[in-house]
């Protein structure tokens, strides 16, 4: 494995980096303040990755590596599906695929007060978003967005879930919708939750619609997305 | 102990009101049908006896292995057979390393009452001296992923092993012939086992009120379920075994409606198990007989071109003759003991080398087959004619039908003749050990 460090902050962005790799060199670069996302650490003046992947930039500041894993990492500002394992007086142990248990405070709900505490039962699935996540410590998710809002967070109801990867997460995400979402958008009625710790909610009106959304979504994870938009059209054809 | 809880798999709410509501309009969550199968791939690894078997998601190896030892003192003229199972880590969260919990004993017991109640494995024949020395036969099941249905797979497993063990051929030997030789399997073809018949295990679940049955339950629906039933079937419809530890009661109707399922899902999976260990018999063969030089091969594509017609010819009359020989020593009393055993090899071999496909397209595989077989049954009578009683005619054929096709250059034709004149020699020297095989070859030329 050997470290390239860049002269220029955009010569690895959209390429391979392995773990160890320097992607940035902090002294070489003018006065930026820099956000770094996802497994990019900071030794002194060098960032280096943390994951093997690509790296990613975002305007105006934000870098980031992308890898697909079954196994989620923390980070502040995710938003992922958590189940409750258990209640404790002060907050909620929510399992989100990460090392350790997350906390969930009572009192992170639109409008929560001491009075109105929401009741969990074990198993409840909840869509929650990424608080705080620091190395080593819980991290700490809430049912609202950052301005207090409910904004569809909280518990779902219904429907059916299923884990993958944090790459499909990712693609299911994307912006433009991928090529899947769409096809079969033009034909069921689904509604969907993605969380990027690899876990996917779908819910339909009847159970083979659900069915049919999933288990295409499990299959399309290694194939292109002119792949995919073949895939969904065969299986809608041979439903209807 | 966080650690821990961070670590096992969960299900949610949703998921066990789902499964049953789909389940209400006859749907599973991967999209099958109540009772049916998940996709079943049996394949098998270089070693005899040693099979890896995929049930969707669900993975396990099978390997069988066996010990000469001391009988038990109740059962002094029948071997033994053992199932062991190791449920890895890494198959599943809640598997750990160590003592076996009571799904891994359950799993091994079911599998073993399966095999040794009905007596599918025939355990007499695994005797070598009575009440001393008997075969001792050991399963080893791995359950390498739990994606379900861990029963089922590794029951197959355990069969396509069995089915696919060979075991080493031992004879007396010594100076009062009670020593028992175990013969290394380059010396002497290792014998299957006798099995009668496979029973195979089919998991019902019952999930939800107890109407509901599914057949080959996931890791999910084994999660949700509330009461599950194994019935070890056989193709024949004899029941072997039922198995229904605790859970759920459920009514008589049910249980017979599983049972009558079972059977017909059990003549589904003996076929498939069987087609997997006959295809593993055929590469099998493929590699024992591919151990000619490559000259060899370069010599018979060229006779190939040359003379298809005249070889297929020839090749025509080899039938025939093989039905003869077999025939023949049959019949025969006064063979020497070796001799016997020899032209059962030779037999076996045969029966291999039918299936062997190789050399040019244009040459038809079966008589292909039959050549290799005269090559070595001349060269057998060649060596045997100087000394009967040696066990060395079986090492040598090996060795010198290598030579014989690399002297014979030119036309593969006048091999197949000398070989076939080898054949007929072969029946005759049993008969009339007097008589020269060197006169009777030429006579035969003559007469070919």
């Amino acid at each position: 494995m050997e470290s390239k460090p860049s002269n220029s902050p955009s010569s690895l962005v959209d390429q391979h980096v392995f773990p160890g790799d320097v992607v940035l060199d902090l002294s070489k670069m003018t006065n930026q303040t820099i956000k770094l996302g996802s497994s990019l650490r900071q030794d002194g003046d060098a960032i280096s990755a943390m994951k093997a992947g690509k790296l990613r930039f975002a305007k105006p500041n934000k870098y980031w590596v992308e890898s697909s894993h079954k196994r989620y990492v923390p980070c502040a500002g995710d938003t992922v599906l958590g189940i409750v394992v258990d209640s404790k007086a002060d907050y909620f142990l929510v399992d989100i695929k990460a090392p350790t248990l997350a906390f969930l405070p009572v009192l992170a709900f639109e409008g929560g007060t001491r009075r109105n505490i929401p009741k969990f039962e074990m198993g409840t699935l909840l869509y929650a978003r990424v608080v705080m996540a620091n190395t080593g410590m819980n991290p700490e998710l809430a049912c609202m967005d950052a301005t207090g809002k409910a904004a569809e967070f909280g518990p779902l109801k219904d429907g059916y879930m299923f884990e993958s990867t944090t790459g499909l997460s990712r693609m299911l995400l994307k912006s433009p919708p991928c090529p899947l979402l769409e096809t079969l958008g033009k034909k069921l009625a689904f509604e969907i939750a993605v969380g990027l710790n690899g876990r996917v909610w779908v819910n339909a009106s009847s159970p083979s619609i659900i069915i049919l959304v999933a288990n295409s979504i499990m299959k399309s994870e290694s194939l292109s997305p002119v792949q995919q938009k073949i895939m969904v059209d065969n299986l809608l054809q041979r439903v209807q | 102990m966080e650690q821990r809880l961070a670590n096992t798999w969960r299900m949610t709410v949703n998921e066990k009101k789902f499964i049953e509501t789909a389940l209400l309009s006859d749907l599973r969550i991967d999209g099958r049908r109540p009772f049916d199968y998940r996709n079943i791939t049996i394949r098998f690894g270089r070693e005899d006896g040693s099979s890896e078997v995929q049930l969707g998601q669900t993975h396990v190896m099978g390997f069988v292995t066996c010990q000469l030892v001391q009988p038990y003192r109740d059962r002094p003229n029948e071997g033994t057979l053992a199932i062991y199972t190791e449920f890895s880590p890494m198959a599943d969260p809640s598997f750990e390393a160590g003592r076996p919990a009571e799904s891994a004993v359950e799993l091994g017991r079911i599998i073993d009452r399966g095999l040794r109640e009905s007596r599918a494995v025939d355990t007499e024949s695994l005797c070598v001296v009575a009440g001393k020395w008997v075969w001792s036969l050991r399963v080893d099941l791995h359950i390498l992923d739990n994606g379900g249905n861990l029963v089922d797979a590794a029951n197959i497993a355990a069969l396509s092993a069995l089915l696919t063990f060979r075991r080493p051929e031992c004879t007396f030997g010594g100076e009062d012939g009670q020593d028992v030789i175990i013969h290394a399997p380059e010396a002497r073809e290792p014998l299957p086992l006798t099995v009668h018949h496979l029973p195979i295990a089919i998991t019902f679940a019952f999930i939800g009120d107890e109407n509901t049955v599914v057949i080959d339950p996931t890791h999910f629906e084994e999660a949700v379920m509330g009461g599950r039933m194994t019935a070890t079937v056989n193709a024949n419809g004899d029941i072997c075994a039922v198995q229904k530890a605790g859970g759920e009661g459920v009514i008589q109707s049910v249980i017979m409606q599983c049972l009558r399922i079972a059977s017909v899902k059990a003549a589904d999976i003996t076929t498939k198990i069987e087609d997997a260990v006959k295809s593993n018999n055929t590469e099998r063969a493929l590699r024992k007989i591919k151990r000619h030089p490559p000259s060899v091969v370069v010599d018979v594509i060229k006779a190939g071109e040359k003379g298809a017609n005249n070889l297929l010819k020839e090749n025509m009359e080899k039938p025939q003759l093989k039905i003869e020989d077999s025939s023949f020593s049959q019949g025969d009393d006064m063979d020497i003991e070796t001799e016997s055993s020899k032209q059962d090899d030779g037999r076996t071999r045969t029966d291999k080398d039918a299936s062997f496909i190789g050399g040019p397209s244009s040459w038809d595989p079966y008589s292909k087959g039959v050549n290799a077989d005269e090559l070595k049954a001349s060269l057998a009578s060649r060596v045997a004619v100087t000394s009967p009683k040696d066990t060395t005619p079986l090492v040598e054929p090996p060795v010198t039908v290598t030579d014989l096709p690399v002297t014979s250059t030119t036309a593969a034709s006048s091999s197949t003749e000398t070989t076939g004149a080898g054949q007929q020699t072969n029946k005759e020297k049993t008969l009339k050990d007097a008589v020269k095989p060197k006169h009777k070859r030429k006579k035969k030329t003559s007469a070919s």
